[in-house]
């Protein structure tokens, strides 16, 4: 079936409450893209040229409706003096955050074309906006406060600081948060759309105290921020978030990208405030049959589609990086198929 | 002297709390994501459109904002570094949102198509009704760098050899770019035939579709006397068809909204369309005079007469906003581009803004402009019933005459400024152009003795080709030649 929309003209409508020719078809292809080109994982996130070229070959191969950049959580973190480890062909590693404990801060705010990688997704950024950004919208995942704080130090004393010293947590929060902010403008000058991420603020993690008290201040004063540039924020949380559902929308995102929470359910807790992204099970995309795929996703899709905000048929979280590509090709067709709408640019009679 | 110079420019700069203009200059796509960084929140949130306080109806915003939705060139272009020109900006990139908008609030929104100025000043006079020309879509290719819109024109059967206005076709298909219209209004007859091509194929996505005829202003070709008085009276049979012409599109308004619409309100309408009109030929002037505002900005400006950006009454206090940027400028000697900038006059808007960029910082600047929009830019006679005044100053079209009237037109501007040459942007492929730049130029050739540059711009693209920037290149040094 042919579109009569580019994924940019899509997702142009999407966000601002319109219907479209079709859902936006969404798997999270990251590093994913690095296998599919053919290419070692390292090289996908260690140069801003190979990431973009993987993935507008990944966009080009499945047909999805965005190309979006992302490699690990502690992009920032890393940038800011944490260390990582960076395997041949897997992911970075962090192998020592910048602090053992919360007991002192510095005035570091990253430098986005000189600190760590982060120049590698400004440089990705930029090339895929030059090669597609007329047609397709260009995504860079830019992980939030909470979850680079954790990176930022040992977790364990991160986490148990939430209990005993909160003061010392907020104020760490405040530290990521301006070198985020200054990240997110770098991907702004360069044509992307800063995607929020923050896996480690999941119910999986914290509670949702926690997240009220926490996570969600931090990612708020992120999303402020694009917003003043007039963006559509997508906040993503993969993971387990039942029970902070409902609050995700106080951050002021628009769109949420949901992971281990039921669709119906993520609807009902905050499909009157925002488009929801989700959230199909990245284990059943890895291990799963093509026909199964396609038959939960079709599932999936139709429940999606009774969001009032709109819907966009993603994975609940990356599609991880061995996945055979007949499963990502099933999970785009079903999702398409099954998201077609009829309806779309049926002449109105005055 | 200076008091004389002050009382000629009217308006005077605007003091927003919490900023304060930098020196007037043109400034990079990057420069303005710094100049963003001391834009305070309170002021994002002061300006909306359609009078409306909710989050979506605000614009703002840089041109960042506008480039990550796709809108690419504007990483190529230059911009005024005043907040009124940012304003401005966020305005009218901000388009395609407002309609859909218009749409989702309850307003009629009604495409009108091909006379570039006169039905909008009737269909706004309605209440809740937008007005709105497709035919500017034909900017989308340029500033999206893109071939999506030609692409969609072209398997709808109208391909590369026709005029960049087909790509309104393409958004008609796409139904993407503006809400699906409630009324078609379009005009045809004296005008471009590209375009009316296009209307024809527009038909087949129209829910509704009203056709007007716009009459051929001839050449008349007796003598002086003769002409006067016989002249006169061809020339109000051609005002009185065109008002018969209003008149249905009027009976067809009040059809569609269920509306009697009264003379009072069709004067109000005239009425506030001359106050649009006003704004701009003060800007023209602080412009074209004192190089208070760039050819981009103004080109922007010109083209807001046609249907006010879908908000008249916003797109007004932004004109108003300028004004007094401009008018502030004027006064205080401040210009935007250099005293000694070659003074030219363009012909034709140019497809590609990246043009006027490309020339100006050549050494060039614009002290006039024919952009097929003469009758636009127009006075409606306010002591004349409304219809009448609005045909009246359709009388003035750029498009429904000769070639030889459009080259009076620029011979006139290109005089009052002391103009030292004439740019003609052509379309490619677009068979109105090709017939009538050359006349043009040879008229303004043999009149005033001006060297012109002509050239057909290229499609969507990054860049301008080279072969292109050496003539331009090559015809600015003409000119610096002949001081």
């Amino acid at each position: 079936m042919k579109d009569l929309l580019t994924p940019r003209e899509r997702f142009g409508l999407l966000v601002i409450d319109e219907p479209q020719d079709r859902v936006p078809v969404f798997p999270l292809v990251t590093a994913h893209a690095a296998r599919l080109a053919g290419i070692p994982v390292r090289e996908y996130y260690t140069a801003g040229a190979a990431m973009a070229r993987c993935q507008l070959v990944a966009q080009e191969t499945y047909g999805i409706d965005f190309i979006s950049f992302f490699s690990e959580v502690g992009l920032v973190a890393e940038a800011l003096g944490s260390q990582f480890d960076y395997p041949e062909d897997d992911l970075p590693l962090l192998t020592r955050p910048k602090w053992t404990d919360l007991t002192r801060l510095d005035d570091r705010v990253v430098g986005p074309l000189t600190d760590g990688r982060l120049r590698v997704y400004i440089d990705a950024v930029t090339y895929a906006y030059e090669a597609r950004g007329d047609t397709v919208p260009i995504l860079a995942y830019v992980p939030a406060p909470f979850t680079t704080a954790q990176q930022l130090v040992d977790q364990e004393a991160f986490l148990l600081g939430l209990l005993t010293e909160p003061e010392r947590v907020k104020e760490l929060l405040a530290y990521a948060t301006r070198s985020i902010v200054r990240f997110c403008r770098a991907i702004i000058g360069a044509g992307g759309l800063p995607i929020l991420v923050d896996p480690l603020a999941s119910g999986s993690v914290i509670s949702a105290e926690h997240y009220r008290e926490f996570a969600l201040p931090s990612e708020a004063e992120v999303i402020r921020y694009l917003h003043r540039y007039d963006l559509d924020v997508v906040l993503h949380i993969c993971g387990d978030t039942r029970t902070t559902i409902a609050m995700m929308p106080e951050t002021g995102a628009d769109l949420l990208s949901i992971d281990r929470v039921d669709v119906a359910g993520a609807i009902a807790g905050a499909g009157q405030a925002c488009r929801i992204i989700g959230n199909y099970d990245t284990s059943a995309i890895l291990l799963s049959d093509p026909k199964t795929i396609e038959r939960e996703v079709a599932e999936m899709t139709t429940a999606g589609k009774n969001c009032p905000k709109g819907f966009v048929a993603a994975t609940g979280c990356e599609v991880p990086v061995d996945t055979p590509p007949e499963n990502v090709r099933a999970f785009v067709r079903s999702a398409r198929q099954v998201g077609f709408n009829p309806d779309y640019g049926r002449r109105r009679r005055a | 002297m200076k008091a004389e110079r002050d009382r000629e420019i009217k308006g005077s700069r605007d003091q927003v709390p919490g900023w304060a203009d930098p020196k007037s200059a043109r400034v990079t796509f990057d420069q303005w994501l710094d100049l963003f960084d001391r834009v305070p929140d309170e002021l994002i949130e002061r300006y909306h459109y359609y009078g409306n306080g909710e989050a979506w109806s605000k614009y703002l915003f840089p041109p960042q904002t506008f480039s990550i939705y796709g809108a690419r060139h504007l990483r190529r272009l230059k911009f005024d570094n005043s907040l009124a020109a940012l304003r401005m900006w966020g305005f009218v990139q901000n388009e395609t949102e407002r309609l859909f908008r218009a749409r989702q609030t309850g307003r009629r929104v009604i495409a009108t198509m091909g006379d570039l100025g006169a039905v909008p000043v009737i269909v706004n006079s309605f209440p809740g009704c937008v007005a709105f020309y497709p035919d500017c879509i034909w900017w989308t290719p340029f500033v999206m760098e893109s071939r999506v819109l030609f692409d969609a024109a072209a398997e709808l059967g109208i391909g590369d050899a026709t005029c960049f206005s087909r790509a309104a076709l393409g958004a008609f298909s796409k139904h993407s770019y503006f809400p699906d219209p409630d009324l078609v209004i379009a005009s045809t007859g004296a005008s471009c035939d590209d375009y009316s091509g296009v209307e024809q194929l527009v038909e087949s996505f129209a829910p509704d579709m009203l056709w007007v005829e716009e009459p051929l202003r001839g050449e008349c070709r007796m003598s002086n006397d003769e002409c006067r008085m016989g002249g006169a009276s061809e020339r109000q049979a051609l005002i009185e068809f065109l008002k018969r012409e209003y008149e249905r599109v009027v009976e067809r308004m009040e059809k569609l909204t269920g509306h009697a619409i009264t003379e009072v309100e069709l004067r109000e309408g005239v009425r506030r369309a001359n106050r649009v009109r006003n704004l701009v030929a003060r800007l023209r002037d602080l412009a074209f005079r004192h190089a208070a505002l760039a050819a981009l900005e103004m080109m922007v400006v010109e083209f807001g007469n046609l249907h006010y950006y879908s908000d008249m009454g916003e797109w007004t206090a932004v004109l108003e906003h300028l004004l007094g940027t401009a008018g502030g400028r004027a006064r205080e000697g401040e210009r935007v581009l250099p005293e000694d900038a070659l003074r030219v006059v363009w012909v034709t808007p140019p497809a590609d803004p990246l043009l006027l960029t490309y020339v100006e910082d050549a050494g060039a600047r614009v002290m006039g402009t024919e952009y097929v929009i003469n009758q636009a830019l127009e006075i409606m006679d306010e002591s004349k019933p409304p219809l009448e005044a609005i045909a009246e100053s359709f009388m003035a079209a750029s498009l429904i005459g000769t070639s030889g009237q459009r080259a009076k037109s620029v011979i006139r501007q290109a005089r009052e400024r002391q103009a030292e040459g004439v740019i003609i942007s052509g379309i490619l492929g677009g068979s109105h152009c090709a017939m009538e730049t050359r006349l043009i130029s040879d008229i303004v050739k043999q009149e005033l003795d001006l060297p012109a540059l002509e050239f057909d711009v290229a499609p969507a693209s990054n860049e301008i080709g080279r072969q292109l920037q050496t003539r331009i290149d090559a015809f600015l040094e003409v000119l610096r030649s002949r001081r």
